[in-house]
C-alpha cells in the first residue's frame, strides 16, 4: 500500500514542487498519474521509491508511507526491495554492460542466492519471449529493446510495488506493445502499479483509476471508464495526449496533388550494415519542396538512418539528391541540410545562445542572429548558455540556428518524442513557421498527432516500399 | 525455444588475474623496471596482451596493434643519432608508443572483456572495500557511453561544418568537450538514481550469478607475473 499524509515538496534546483498531496493507493491496483509536463507527476513518482528525499534535494513535509514503511526514516536500499522504478531513458538507468548481468543486478545487490536468481531471470526470459536479447551489450540494443530490458530486470527483483516514470517517451508502436505486456503480466501477479504518462491511451485497458495533477496538486479523479470514453479535445484541453494507439504500418496515405510544384528528386539510395543486407535501398524518390514531410513506417524500417544518410552523415552512403539543377552528393548535402537531432544537446557547443546562431551564419552577423532569435521568442536568452535552458528552448536555439545557416532543407529525427499535447503544439507551429520562410522540411515521427497536426506529404517506408501521398 | 541461463559462461581469465597482469605490466613495460635483466619477461609481457585479443578472435585490432608496434618500435631506433629538434620530438613521442601500448591494449581488453559483475565478486573475495570497487566499477560503462555520445556529437559538428581544417577548427576541441561533459555529466547522475533505487549500496553484502575461479590459464598468467617479480627482485638484491 502506498500512503501520502499531506505530502509537500519543493526542489531545491527546480521550479517543479508538489502541494498538499493526500493519496492512497490499495494493494493490486494500477494507477495512472497523468498532467502536462512540469504538473508533478515525476516527483509523486520520486517519492514512492525513496529517491525524494534521499538522492534529490529539497523541502519535504508531510508523510509518505511505502508498505508500512515511513519513506524519509527508511533508507533507499531498504525500499528498493519493496519498490521497483523504470525510467524514462533507456540510454542511463543500466548499471552493467551485459544484458544478463542486468536482469540480475538488483537480486544480486539484496544478496539473493545465485540459483535463485538464476530461477527467477529462466521463468521472466521466457516468459517475455526475450532469449535472443540476452547475453547482449546494452550499447547494441535499440532504444524499445533497453527499455524492455529495464522492464525484465524489474520483473526479476521481489518487488511488489512498480513505479513507472513517462516510460514510453522514447518508445514507438512497437515498444509500446511490449511495455503493454509487461503491464499486464505485473497486474496479473498483483503487483502495485504506479505510472506518471502523459501519452495515456496505451494504459486505459489496464489502470484501475487517473489521477490529474497540474501544478503540483491532484486536481481530479477519474475512473477508468471515465478516462477512456474522454473525447479527443477535453483530454487536450487537460494537456494530454489523445492518440489512440496507431500502427505506423496502418496509416492510411491519401494522395495530394502537388503537380508543377518544385521537387527534390532522391536518386539511388541504399545502406546496410557492414555485411548485412540493405536497409533500405531507394532508387528513386520524389519529394515535393517547401513542404512540411513526415516519414513515417513500421520499426527497423530504417527511419533515423534514413536522415543521417540524407544529410550526408553516413559516409558509405551513396546518393543523389537532384534539387533544381543541381545535384548533391555526399558532401554537398552535409552542407546544405541541416538536421536538428533527437538528442538536441550533441548539436549545442558555444557557451551562449547568441554565439550558437552566430557560428551557423556564413558570415557572422549579430543583427541578423538577434532578429531570428525574436522570431523565435529567444531574444532574452542570447547570452544564456544553450545547456542551461529548457528542452523546448534547447530545440528552438538548434532551429536558429538551423535558419541562421541559411540552408533549405531541415530534417528533424523524432522531434516530439517525450512532449506533452501543448509542446507537441509548440513543435508544430515551429515546423509551420519554417514552412512559411520557404524551407522544406523532413521529419521522421511516430508521433501520429503530430503528423495529423503539421505534415503537408506523408511518405511512408513500408516494406521496402517508399510510398507517398504526394502526386508530381 | 526456450532460455536457459548458463551461470558458468566466464571470459578466458579470471578478473583477479587480469588486474595482476595490468600491475605487472605497468611495472615492467611502461615503469621498464629491471631494464637489461628483465629482457626476456619485457618482451612476454609486450606481445601477450595481442595474444588476448587473438584468443577473443579481435584479429583486426590484433593485427593493427603489432603493426602500429613494431612500426613504432623501428622507426624509433631508425632515430637515433644526429637528431633535429623535430626528429627528437618525434622519437620521443614513439618511445612513449611503445612503452604504454601493450598496457592501454591490456587495459582495453580487461574493459571490454570484464562483466561488471564478476568484476564487483572478484573485489568482494579479495576483500577489497566497496568504496573503491563501485566508483571504478562504473569505468566498465564509462567507456562505450562516451563513444557514443561522442560519436554523436562528432556527426552534428560535420552537419554543421564544424571540424579540423574547416571554419572554427581551433574552437573544434573546445566545442567537442562541452556537450560531450554535460551529456556525461546527466548520464552519470541519472544513472546513479537508477542504480540506487535497485539496491546498490556501500558495505552490504552483493551475490553473484557468475561462477568465478581461477582456472590453469589463470594460474600460468600468475605463476608468469610473480616469477616476474621474483626474477627483479634477485636481479635487484642479490646480483
Amino acid at each position: 500500500m502506498i500512503f501520502f499524509d499531506n505530502v509537500s515538496y519543493q526542489y531545491t534546483e527546480r521550479q517543479e514542487s508538489l502541494k498538499e498531496i493526500n493519496l492512497t493507493v490499495n494493494d493490486g491496483e494500477v494507477v495512472l498519474v497523468c498532467g502536462p509536463s512540469g504538473c508533478g507527476k515525476s516527483t509523486l513518482v520520486r517519492c514512492v521509491n525513496g529517491l525524494i528525499p534521499h538522492f534529490y534535494q529539497g523541502i519535504l513535509t508531510g508523510q509518505v508511507t511505502v508498505g508500512g514503511k515511513d519513506v524519509s526514516t527508511t533508507t533507499l536500499r531498504k525500499i528498493s526491495r519493496h519498490v521497483g522504478t523504470v525510467f524514462q531513458n533507456p540510454r542511463s538507468q543500466f548499471f552493467n554492460v551485459d544484458t544478463t548481468s542486468e536482469l540480475a543486478f538488483g537480486c544480486e545487490n539484496f544478496g539473493i542466492a545465485p540459483e535463485e536468481i538464476e530461477q527467477r531471470i529462466n521463468t521472466v526470459v521466457n516468459k517475455h519471449d526475450m532469449g535472443h536479447l540476452m547475453d547482449r551489450s546494452i550499447f547494441k540494443l535499440s532504444g524499445g529493446e533497453k527499455q524492455k530490458i529495464a522492464c525484465a530486470s524489474i520483473a526479476v527483483e521481489p518487488v511488489d510495488i512498480i513505479v513507472l516514470d513517462e516510460p514510453s517517451a522514447n518508445l514507438d508502436y512497437k515498444g509500446i506493445c511490449e511495455l503493454q505486456k509487461m503491464i499486464a503480466s505485473w497486474k496479473e501477479e498483483g503487483k502495485t502499479i504506479l505510472i506518471a504518462e502523459h501519452r495515456i491511451s496505451y494504459l486505459f485497458p489496464y489502470i484501475t483509476r487517473a489521477l490529474l495533477m497540474n501544478d503540483g496538486r491532484i486536481v481530479k479523479e477519474y475512473t477508468s471508464k471515465e478516462i477512456s470514453s474522454m473525447p479527443e479535445d477535453k483530454l487536450h484541453e487537460l494537456g494530454l495526449r489523445a492518440e489512440k494507439m496507431t500502427d505506423p504500418s496502418d496509416i492510411k496515405i491519401s494522395v495530394c496533388d502537388h503537380t508543377g510544384q518544385e521537387k527534390l528528386i532522391l536518386s539511388d539510395m541504399k545502406y546496410s550494415y557492414k555485411g548485412e543486407k540493405p536497409i533500405f535501398d531507394i532508387p528513386r524518390l520524389e519529394i515535393p519542396s517547401g513542404e512540411i514531410i513526415g516519414i513515417v513506417g513500421a520499426n527497423g524500417a530504417g527511419k533515423s538512418t534514413f536522415l543521417r544518410c540524407l544529410c550526408g552523415m553516413e559516409r558509405t552512403c551513396k546518393a543523389t539528391l537532384t534539387v533544381g539543377s543541381e545535384r548533391w552528393n555526399n558532401k554537398m548535402r552535409r552542407r546544405n541540410i541541416y538536421m536538428v537531432m533527437q538528442d538536441v544537446n550533441h548539436q549545442l557547443f558555444t557557451d551562449s545562445v547568441l554565439e550558437e546562431v552566430m557560428i551557423s551564419q556564413d558570415e557572422e552577423n549579430k543583427e541578423e542572429a538577434l532578429e531570428i532569435l525574436e522570431a523565435l521568442d529567444l531574444r532574452e536568452y542570447a547570452d544564456k548558455h544553450p545547456l542551461a535552458l529548457s528542452g523546448g528552448q534547447k530545440q528552438r536555439v538548434a532551429v536558429a540556428s538551423a535558419i541562421a545557416s541559411g540552408r533549405s532543407i531541415i530534417l528533424f529525427d523524432e522531434p516530439t518524442s517525450g512532449l506533452d499535447y501543448e509542446h507537441m503544439l509548440q513543435v508544430s507551429r515551429l515546423l509551420k513557421q519554417l514552412q512559411e520562410k520557404g524551407k522544406t522540411v523532413i521529419i521522421v515521427t511516430h508521433d501520429i498527432e503530430l503528423l495529423r497536426n503539421a505534415c503537408t506529404v506523408t511518405i511512408k517506408f513500408d516494406n521496402e516500399m517508399y510510398r507517398t501521398d504526394a502526386r508530381m | 525455444m526456450e532460455y536457459r541461463l548458463n551461470r558458468d559462461v566466464h571470459s578466458f581469465l579470471d578478473p583477479r588475474t587480469k588486474l595482476l597482469l595490468l600491475f605487472t605490466s605497468s611495472v615492467f613495460v611502461v615503469g621498464n623496471a629491471g631494464e637489461k635483466w628483465m629482457f626476456v619477461f619485457y618482451w612476454i609481457l609486450v606481445y601477450l596482451p595481442v595474444l588476448l585479443l587473438f584468443i577473443e578472435k579481435e584479429w583486426k585490432a590484433g593485427l593493427i596493434s603489432i603493426a602500429i608496434y613494431v612500426g613504432s618500435y623501428f622507426a624509433q631506433t631508425a632515430l637515433q643519432n644526429d637528431l633535429t629538434a623535430i626528429e627528437s620530438v618525434l622519437a620521443l613521442m614513439l618511445y612513449i608508443i611503445t612503452k604504454i601500448l601493450p598496457t592501454v591494449i591490456l587495459a582495453r581488453y580487461i574493459v571490454k572483456t570484464t562483466k561488471v559483475s564478476e568484476f564487483l565478486a572478484a573485489m568482494n573475495r579479495m576483500h577489497v572495500t566497496d568504496k573503491l570497487t563501485i566508483p571504478i566499477s562504473v569505468i566498465f560503462r564509462f567507456f562505450p557511453t562516451v563513444a557514443e555520445e561522442s560519436r554523436a556529437i562528432n556527426n552534428a559538428m560535420r552537419m554543421r561544418g564544424i571540424e579540423m581544417g574547416a571554419k572554427k577548427s581551433t574552437e573544434a576541441v573546445e566545442y567537442r568537450m562541452v556537450p560531450l561533459i554535460a551529456s556525461c555529466s546527466i548520464i552519470g547522475e541519472e544513472l546513479s538514481a537508477a542504480a540506487m533505487t535497485r539496491g546498490l549500496d556501500v558495505g552490504k553484502r552483493r551475490s553473484c550469478i557468475w561462477k568465478i575461479r581461477f582456472g590453469i590459464f589463470d594460474w600460468i598468467i600468475i605463476t608468469l607475473c610473480v616469477t616476474c617479480f621474483i626474477w627483479w627482485g634477485i636481479g635487484r638484491f642479490f646480483i
